[in-house]
């Protein structure tokens, strides 16, 4: 089939009543989740994982997934109103969003976010759909040593450019994937860490854990850290009259930043471990570096809120690359998305696009569909997000328990899974607090298992040399890049570093 | 409390290590690779660099003022008992007492509010999770829901 019929079967798919229901559901909660500072996409796509299951699959991760990148729209609303960004990878956009909203621009402000973030959102998505079947067609010929980089790739990626202490980064991924050896070896059939519980012979299930880190662990974090006192007082007004649209001016001096921070975002998308929060802050550097007038940066130029935010959109549509054609997720949520793939029965990989086109397709389709109703609602609906922004956290925060504690029990009807979430969730408080990485251990869980059998059948194969790792073309790029992208981020991490 | 609670990562390392090293095999029966190989690296990996976190946490600590500990604290709690009491009393009764307990702590003196919210949200939530997506919710000992 090609391009424009696998297209068309896409939308086939996507606009089926109940699918482009699901697909305004899954925007609409994504914006929310955006908006609320100290909680995810990832928390909410694992929180709410559980209650998809009563849908049809294509249905239930087009939902995920429109949570997943709605999510990057409603962040930035905070960002300008609040000077607080809702997502890590709405910070650049405070740099100059806050200071146009405190010169009384907010409204062409949120406008503009909401302009670039569709076009980077969109522009993405053209280029998966362009992208993504010639990447699957490549990543059939990967062997394990190739699948066994991508996972070194990702985790090393993350830990580097996350920022942090990498140390304590790459302690979390070594915890996860510790986790993830706990049940039964799948080369020798042998039982490992299982000490006699039959609940663990079939592994440390990895939605519990998720929801734990990121659903009740964030909760626990966002008191310690006062966010149910602190009131939204410090909101900025904007006005919906003819100051609320933005002016030719702004438009010209966006254009440049939006197309670069879109195809920026791209690329550093589809790179494991990368991400949309990496990609704003280096489309920030680069519109910064070739601005005729840098000094206005920081102070409210437009280019610095278009610029990062069409790369963060773009970022989120461009790590559904390496999800969908080779099954590695590169961040915390992709994690999570992909283990609602495998609770649906779809092995997201290079196989996918051949093998369930329908579904493939379908969810590329219902993106472009998305991306268009979080333009409207950004745009006519910021009232309603305002409002809120103003929803006290301590009102929240149970209604959230609820829904963790609920989830993870309908998931199999276990209140052992139901104990073990409780006790990520403390876990996750405490590495949170101490400056460990939830994200990099449940990456690690994930991917634990396939980097382990990977790394196994490359030495099997090779006989127990590490040459395997340099002697094949493209896992030399693989290790190349990744060495690249490490030294980059230890370039980063040092220019940022305060003299 | 940093250091301690790296201190329980190095134990959890610790143990993990001793398990793959005397209970796991490094071959397997077919002379290949066995299920010690990869903990062990791992486990090998974790004491040492935990260690290494311990020492310059020793040497520059880096403690964090808690400001609001008493509200994650009391929230955790409240959490760890509706977890408790999820099948004894029910999905629906230990939610609404969680509620309850939770808003009476962290909304105090809004009583309507609290009782409404108490009430209406898991009532909600019972009809989502039981009715329209058919999931499991705990059935108690004393109620039938």
């Amino acid at each position: 089939m090609d391009l424009f019929s696998n297209l068309l079967l896409g939308f086939s798919v996507a606009v089926s009543p109940m699918n482009l229901a699901y697909m305004l559901i899954g925007v609409f909660i994504g914006m929310v989740v955006g908006i609320i500072p100290g909680f995810g996409p990832s928390a909410a796509l694992a929180v709410l994982l559980p209650i998809t299951f009563g849908m049809d699959p294509a249905g239930a991760v087009i939902m995920l997934a429109a949570i997943y990148y709605g999510s990057q729209y409603g962040g930035t609303i905070t960002s300008i109103l609040l000077n607080t960004p809702g997502e890590s990878s709405s910070v650049a956009s405070t740099f100059d969003g806050y200071p146009l909203a405190q010169q009384g621009r907010a409204g062409p402000a949120l406008v503009m976010q909401a302009v670039s973030s569709f076009v980077g959102g969109t522009l993405g998505v053209v280029l998966i759909t362009l992208l993504a079947l010639p990447f699957s067609q490549v990543a059939r010929s990967f062997g394990p040593p190739e699948f066994f980089l991508l996972v070194v790739m990702g985790l090393s990626t993350l830990i580097v450019m996350i920022g942090g202490n990498w140390r304590l980064g790459l302690i979390s991924a070594l915890l996860g994937f510790a986790l993830g050896t706990v049940g039964v070896d799948l080369e020798t059939g042998n039982t490992r860490f299982t000490f006699g519980s039959a609940e663990l012979i079939g592994g440390v299930d990895f939605i519990p854990v998720a929801i734990g880190l990121f659903g009740l662990g964030e909760l626990y974090y966002a008191f310690w850290s006062g966010l149910h006192v602190s009131g939204s007082g410090g909101i900025v007004q904007y006005q919906k009259e003819k100051r609320f649209w933005p002016t030719r001016r702004d438009y010209a001096e966006s254009n440049g930043a939006l197309v670069r921070g879109s195809f920026l975002g791209f690329v550093v998308g589809v790179l494991p471990g990368a991400g949309a929060t990496v990609a704003s802050l280096m489309s920030y550097s680069v519109e910064k570096s070739l601005s005729k007038t840098p000094e206005k940066f920081g102070k409210g130029a437009m280019a610095g809120l278009v610029g990062p935010e069409s790369a963060n959109n773009a970022a989120s549509s461009g790590a559904m690359v390496p999800l969908l054609t080779l099954g590695i997720p590169g961040s915390a949520s992709t994690a999570v998305l992909l283990a609602a793939f495998v609770l649906w029965g779809l092995t997201p990989g290079p196989l996918l696009m051949a093998s369930k086109p329908e579904f493939a397709w379908g969810l590329i389709a219902s993106m472009y569909l998305g991306n268009m109703a979080l333009l409207a609602l950004n745009v006519f609906a910021i009232p309603l997000f305002v409002q809120m922004i103003k929803l006290p956290y301590r009102l929240l925060a149970p209604a959230v328990i609820l829904v963790c504690t609920l989830g993870t029990y309908s998931v199999n009807g276990s209140i052992v899974e139901t104990w073990l979430m409780f006790g990520a969730g403390i876990v996750g408080f405490f590495m949170k607090l101490h400056g460990y990485s939830p994200a990099a251990l449940v990456l690690a869980l994930v991917l634990g298992p396939l980097a382990e059998q990977s790394l196994r059948q490359s030495l099997t194969i090779s006989q127990g040399s590490l040459a395997i790792f340099v002697e094949r073309p493209v896992s030399l790029t693989i290790l190349t890049l990744t060495c690249a992208m490490l030294i980059g981020g230890l370039l980063m991490r040092r220019a940022r570093r305060p003299r | 409390m940093r250091a301690g609670f790296q201190l329980g990562v190095l134990l959890f390392a610790g143990l993990y290590s001793y398990y793959a090293f005397t209970d796991l095999s490094w071959l397997s029966s077919a002379s290949r690779l066995g299920p010690a190989f990869f903990p062990r690296i791992i486990g090998v990996a974790l004491v040492a660099l935990c260690a290494w976190s311990l020492v310059a946490e020793w040497r520059a600590p880096g403690e964090r003022v808690a400001e609001h500990w008493r509200a994650s604290l009391v929230l955790a709690l409240l959490s760890g008992m509706f977890v408790a009491v999820l099948d004894v009393l029910g999905g629906l009764l230990a939610m609404v007492l969680f509620m309850a307990g939770a808003l009476a702590w962290f909304n105090r003196g809004r009583w309507v509010q609290n009782v409404l919210l108490s009430l209406l949200l898991p009532g909600g939530m019972y009809l989502l999770f039981k009715v329209w997506l058919n999931a499991g919710v705990p059935r108690g000992m004393l109620l039938p829901f």
